[in-house]
């Protein structure tokens, strides 16, 4: 059962004097990757015709300050590179910020996302001893859980069988039990909801709404305004590193989507309204707001039936031309074209 | 703008428990990868050194036999010694060179102490040649010398041999983030060491004004310390092992200060 907005708020009142997370005038500049020299022979050269590349350094995060309370759950949206990811990683510890300060109390769940560094050739069930290890928890902890962990995977009668023999599927699912096993008191979600078939999914999105349900502070980072806005109390809205908003979902959904280029609203009949965004790179999304109509992506004739939004955002499918809904083309849009 | 860092990460030191655990967890789980589904398992670790020291012991063991005291044991003990030493030290720095890069993406997830994973390369290759091939070395040194205090220093000069690993390891690991062909040009250095390290010839047939070059090879000089105190005769040279000792102590410590100097930029490379 999802609590109510004024539980939360009731709950937020009582909070003790340490913040969850609090951010003070964080900035982070990281070396582009144009800059990188890989090779060592190519460094001599540039030494010795005397041509010494300076690292470049890009600003990904500016001066970012916020407070985020015990049991609170923020999402946090924004374009493609505007920092989102960078945030969530600076709060996990991962970067350290080349300026400002980052407090965080209680433990920390990794992040959860697509794709994880499993160790191939070992069992299922030491690669689950190594993770819980390595996420801070003692061998024996772990050992008592790895059962439970296989079996919310589903993935039981592989406990002794070399990762590498799961699919891309199972591995995420195993990546995703593993991560929510020891009940955080932070959980970092990086558009988690697209592991596995429908029906896992499902069970994913069950065990988040737990967390969501308990104490668990949450940020959740996501392209899709709509989720966000319909989870979250709360709404970061990063472009180009910097905080441009942080306040109530409702308000944040109304200024983020006054903002996109282009929103057209496609009429087919009476019910089936669709919203589609393009973003700077010619990048096209479409979803329904009514019910679930299925998408499709057509690449070189063939038809992919796509999961959802945020799947074809992180497969990077920015050279969409066409995309289908119910088996209809709706619109078809050059690159860089925008939809009017 | 003075830099105000993440105190959760600078304020642990290197062997806090929670990094003890971690570089144990990461060597086990090299070591359970290395011999999944081998037989003789960690016994292979015995194979290389042994069935190098026989070649050289068939090849050269009666031309070198007179730098020896005329023996060809003595000869195949020291070749062996050598043979240890030097394969510990390529294979150990080879493994480690790449695991900062390798577990790149797990850097990327969770925040760890990215040296774990150079030093559990290192650790792992140790714990090897623990089960393997350092007892033997133990014994060898009871057998030859029945010194007391050189068979005490053994253990001392292994434990050396292995802090000069991890040293090179350590260092070479944070370099091979920022230039990736590293690991071609230490393949070569490694064979430069290799080749000047006295393994299989007597030191005595370089000629003298090559010689102190030698001495530049932190391998060679671990190698001359632990045949000091495995088949050394008469009074023990103290300098010898001395100096390795003080020697491997350095590099471990450089290796770290590199490391942790270079770090700050890893993430965004990884």
């Amino acid at each position: 059962m999802r609590t109510t907005l004024a539980a939360d708020r009731a709950r937020l009142t009582e909070t003790p004097a340490r913040a969850a997370i609090v951010l003070d005038g964080v900035s982070l500049t990281r070396r582009t990757q144009q800059e990188l020299q890989y090779d060592l022979k190519r460094s001599m050269f540039r030494l010795i015709s005397g041509r010494i590349a300076r690292v470049q350094r890009r600003t990904v995060l500016q001066n970012v300050s916020l407070r985020v309370e015990h049991g609170e759950k923020v999402g946090i949206i924004g374009p493609n590179g505007s920092g989102k990811s960078t945030l969530l990683k600076v709060i996990a510890g991962i970067l350290t910020p080349t300026r400002g300060t980052v407090d965080v109390d209680g433990t920390i769940a990794p992040l959860i996302e697509l794709g994880v560094g499993f160790d191939l050739d070992l069992s299922l069930f030491d690669n689950i001893l190594y993770y819980g290890v390595l996420l801070g928890h003692s061998e024996d902890l772990v050992r008592a859980h790895a059962d439970e962990i296989l079996d919310f995977a589903e993935l039981r009668e592989y406990r002794e069988e070399p990762t590498k023999t799961l699919s891309s599927g199972m591995a995420a699912r195993l990546s995703f039990a593993i991560a929510t096993e020891f009940r955080p008191d932070l959980l970092l979600v990086d558009e988690v909801l697209s592991v596995g078939d429908e029906r896992f999914r499902r069970k994913c999105a069950a065990r988040i709404d737990r967390f969501w349900d308990e104490q668990s502070t949450i940020m959740l980072v996501s392209h899709d305004m709509l989720t966000v806005a319909r989870t979250c109390d709360r709404v970061i809205w990063l472009d180009c590193g910097e905080l441009r908003f942080d306040g109530p979902s409702q308000r944040a959904a109304e200024l983020y989507l006054s903002t996109i280029p282009s929103v057209a609203n496609f009429r087919r009949g009476e019910d089936l309204v669709k919203l589609a965004e393009t973003n700077p790179r010619g990048e096209v999304l479409v979803r329904g707001t009514s019910g679930h109509p299925q998408l499709y992506l057509v690449r070189d004739g063939c038809r992919h039936p796509i999961a959802s939004v945020e799947w074809c955002l992180l497969h990077d499918y920015s050279d969409t031309d066409l995309v289908l809904i119910d088996d209809e083309v709706i619109m078809q849009v050059a690159e860089g074209e925008t939809l009017r | 703008m003075s830099a105000v860092l993440d105190t959760r990460r600078t304020g642990t030191t290197i062997w806090s428990h929670r990094q003890f655990e971690l570089v144990r967890m990461s060597a086990i789980r090299q070591l359970k990868a290395r011999y999944r589904g081998t037989a003789l398992g960690v016994l292979w670790s015995f194979a290389n050194p042994l069935m190098m020291t026989a070649l050289y012991t068939v090849l050269f063991g009666t031309a070198f036999a007179s730098y020896y005291g005329g023996s060809t044991h003595r000869y195949l003990f020291s070749v062996f010694v050598g043979v240890v030493v030097v394969t510990l030290f390529l294979q150990a720095t080879g493994e480690a060179i790449v695991t900062v890069v390798a577990n790149g993406g797990l850097l990327n997830k969770i925040a760890l102490d990215p040296e774990t994973f150079p030093l559990a390369a290192i650790m792992a290759n140790a714990f090897q040649q623990l089960v393997t091939t350092f007892p033997v070395i133990l014994v060898l040194a009871a057998v030859v010398t029945h010194d007391p205090l050189r068979v005490v220093l053994v253990p001392f000069v292994l434990a050396a041999v292995v802090a000069l690993c991890a040293g090179f390891g350590i260092a070479l690991s944070a370099l091979y983030v920022f230039f990736r062909d590293l690991s071609y040009l230490w393949g070569i250095i490694g064979f430069i060491f290799w080749m000047t390290s006295p393994v299989f010839y007597p030191a005595a047939l370089v000629p003298a004004g090559v010689r102190p070059l030698l001495s530049v090879n932190p391998i060679g000089l671990g190698i001359a310390a632990l045949r000091e105190v495995t088949l050394g005769k008469g009074p023990i040279d103290l300098g010898v092992v001395g100096m390795f000792l003080l020697i491997s102590a350095v590099a471990l410590v450089a290796g770290h200060l590199i490391f942790r100097s270079l770090r700050r930029d890893f993430m965004d490379l990884l």
